[in-house]
C-alpha cells in the first residue's frame, strides 16, 4: 500500500496518543494475518482509517477499542478482496465445536490439557495451537489477554456481550483441547 | 448453581468480572466441588500459559517510525547498544549482573513488568519443587554425578555449583521450564529450607534495565519467597528460597562466582 504522508498540521493532537496502542494492534494483526508484512500493512491502514474518521468519533469513545474495531474491519475487508489468492483463508467467524477439535484417534482428555501438561507447553506450541482457531476465536482470546472487558470486545466484534462470553469460553476450551494434542506428543 | 453454570463462569470469576452475589456463589461451589476446582486450575494454567509463554509481537521500529510520521510525531532513534553496556557495566561485576528485585509488581514500566514475570516464574518453579513428591530426577552423589546427567537433556551444559564449606547441600537436579525454554532445576537444602537454583538460556528474556541499584528482593507480597537473579554470559540464574534474604544473597554471590566460568 502506498504510504500517504499527513502533514503535522492535519493530525489532531489527541490522535497522536493512539501511537501507544501500536504494539497491541500489531500483535493482533500478526495473529490474524500470520505474516509480518501483512500485519504492518494492516496496522498502517488502521491508523490511516482512524485519522480519516477521527472527527466522527463520539466524544467519549474508548479509543483503544475503537482502533481494534477498525483493525478487525480492515482485516475483513482485505480478506474479502483477496479471494483469488490460492492460499486464501476464508474469514471464519464460526466457533470451533469442542468435539471437532479432538479429531479421530485423539487421546486428549475431554476437558483438554491438564495443568501439569500445560506447564510443559513451549511458546511455539501455544502459538501454533492458537493459530488453529477461527479468526474470531483468536480475536476474543487475544483481546481478553490484552485486558479488554467483555463489553469492549463486544464493541469490536459488533455482537452482544453474552455472545462474547460464550465465544470466549468456547475459544478457550478449543485451545485447551488443541494443547492437549501438543502435550500428548511432547 | 450447578457445575455447568459454575464452569462457564470460571474465567469471568478469576478475572473479577462477576457481579452481585455470583462471586460468593461460585466461590462456595468451588470449595465443595473437586471437579469444578480442578476446572478452575485448568483455567489458571491456561491463563499463565497465555500470559507468560504466548509470544507477543511488538510493532517493528520501522512501522512505528512510519506511524509517527503519519501522526506528525517523529519517533526517536534507539540508543546505541555500546552505550547501554557501558552504563550497566558501572554497576555490575565483569561479565555478570547481580540483581535483587524489589516488589516489582507495583511498578508500571513494561520492562519491570517483564522482570516481575520472570521472578514469578522462578517462584512457580520453586513451588513445584516444594509440592513434588520427587523433586529431583537425579539424586546427588555430588556435583560430578548430577552435572553429567544433564547431557543430552538440555541444549547447554549447566554448572552444578556445590559450596562444600557451607550448610548448602546439593540434593539433586531435574529438567524443568522457565517460560518457553528448558531449564536445569538444581535443588539444595539449607538446613530446613529448600533452595532452588534455575539455570536457563537468557536470550529473548527481558532482563533488568541498566542503572537499577540493587535492592533487597522478594517476589510478590503474598508468597514471601526471596529471589536472586543474575546472568553470566548467555545463561540466566534464579535462586529461590524462603531462607533468610541476607543469607540467600550471600550464597548467591558464592554460587555466581562458581558458575562464572571461561568460554561460556
Amino acid at each position: 500500500m502506498a504510504f500517504a504522508l499527513w502533514s503535522r498540521t492535519r493530525a489532531p493532537e489527541r490522535a497522536k496518543e493512539t501511537l501507544v496502542h501500536a504494539d497491541a494492534l500489531y500483535n493482533l494483526a500478526r495473529y490474524l494475518t500470520r505474516d509480518p508484512d501483512d500485519a504492518e500493512d494492516l496496522v498502517q491502514e488502521t491508523y490511516e482509517r482512524a485519522l480519516g474518521a477521527w472527527d466522527q468519533r463520539e466524544p467519549d469513545t474508548n479509543v483503544k477499542a475503537w482502533l481494534f474495531r477498525i483493525l478487525r474491519n480492515a482485516f475483513i475487508s482485505r480478506y474479502r478482496q483477496r479471494q483469488r489468492r490460492p492460499a486464501f483463508e476464508v474469514y471464519d467467524t464460526t466457533e470451533q465445536p469442542t468435539e471437532a477439535a479432538t479429531g479421530e484417534g485423539s487421546i486428549s482428555s475431554p476437558d483438554g490439557a491438564e495443568p501439569e501438561q500445560m506447564r510443559r507447553i513451549v511458546s511455539s506450541e501455544i502459538e501454533a495451537a492458537l493459530q488453529t482457531l477461527s479468526h474470531d476465536a483468536r480475536t476474543v482470546i487475544l483481546m481478553d489477554l490484552e485486558g479488554f472487558t467483555e463489553s469492549e470486545v463486544a464493541l469490536v466484534l459488533g455482537c452482544a456481550v453474552g455472545t462474547v462470553k460464550s465465544r470466549l469460553n468456547r475459544a478457550r476450551t478449543a485451545l485447551r483441547l488443541m494443547l492437549a494434542e501438543y502435550a500428548s506428543e511432547g | 448453581m450447578n457445575c455447568g453454570d459454575v464452569q462457564s463462569q470460571l474465567h469471568a470469576f478469576r478475572k473479577g468480572r462477576l457481579a452481585g452475589g455470583l462471586p460468593a456463589e461460585v466461590s462456595a461451589h468451588l470449595e465443595n466441588c473437586m471437579a469444578c476446582a480442578r476446572a478452575g486450575q485448568r483455567e489458571q494454567a491456561l491463563d499463565e500459559l497465555l500470559e507468560q509463554r504466548l509470544p507477543r509481537h511488538a510493532a517493528p521500529k520501522t512501522l512505528k517510525r512510519r506511524l509517527g510520521l503519519l501522526m506528525g510525531t517523529p519517533t526517536p532513534e534507539p540508543a546505541p547498544v555500546h552505550g547501554t553496556v557501558t552504563r550497566w557495566a558501572r554497576f555490575v561485576a565483569p561479565a555478570m549482573a547481580f540483581v535483587f528485585g524489589r516488589t516489582v509488581m507495583l511498578r508500571s514500566s513494561s520492562q519491570d513488568g517483564a522482570f516481575a514475570s520472570l521472578m514469578g516464574e522462578a517462584v512457580n518453579d520453586h513451588l513445584r519443587v516444594l509440592a513434588s513428591q520427587n523433586p529431583v530426577e537425579i539424586a546427588s552423589g555430588g556435583k560430578h554425578q548430577v552435572k553429567p546427567w544433564f547431557e543430552g537433556k538440555l541444549d547447554f551444559a549447566p554448572e552444578v555449583p556445590a559450596l562444600e564449606d557451607t550448610e548448602l547441600q546439593l540434593r539433586g537436579g531435574s529438567v524443568g521450564y522457565v517460560f518457553d525454554r528448558k531449564a536445569a532445576v538444581l535443588v539444595y537444602a539449607l538446613r530446613q529450607h529448600l533452595v532452588t537454583l534455575l539455570v536457563f538460556r537468557a536470550e529473548g528474556l527481558a532482563w533488568p534495565a541498566e542503572g537499577n541499584a540493587p535492592a533487597r528482593g522478594r517476589e510478590t507480597s503474598m508468597r514471601g519467597f526471596n529471589v536472586v537473579l543474575w546472568r553470566s554470559g548467555d545463561l540466566g540464574y534464579a535462586l529461590v528460597s524462603d531462607a533468610n534474604a541476607k543469607e540467600l544473597g550471600e550464597l548467591a554471590v558464592r554460587l555466581a562466582a562458581a558458575t562464572h566460568g571461561p568460554g561460556r
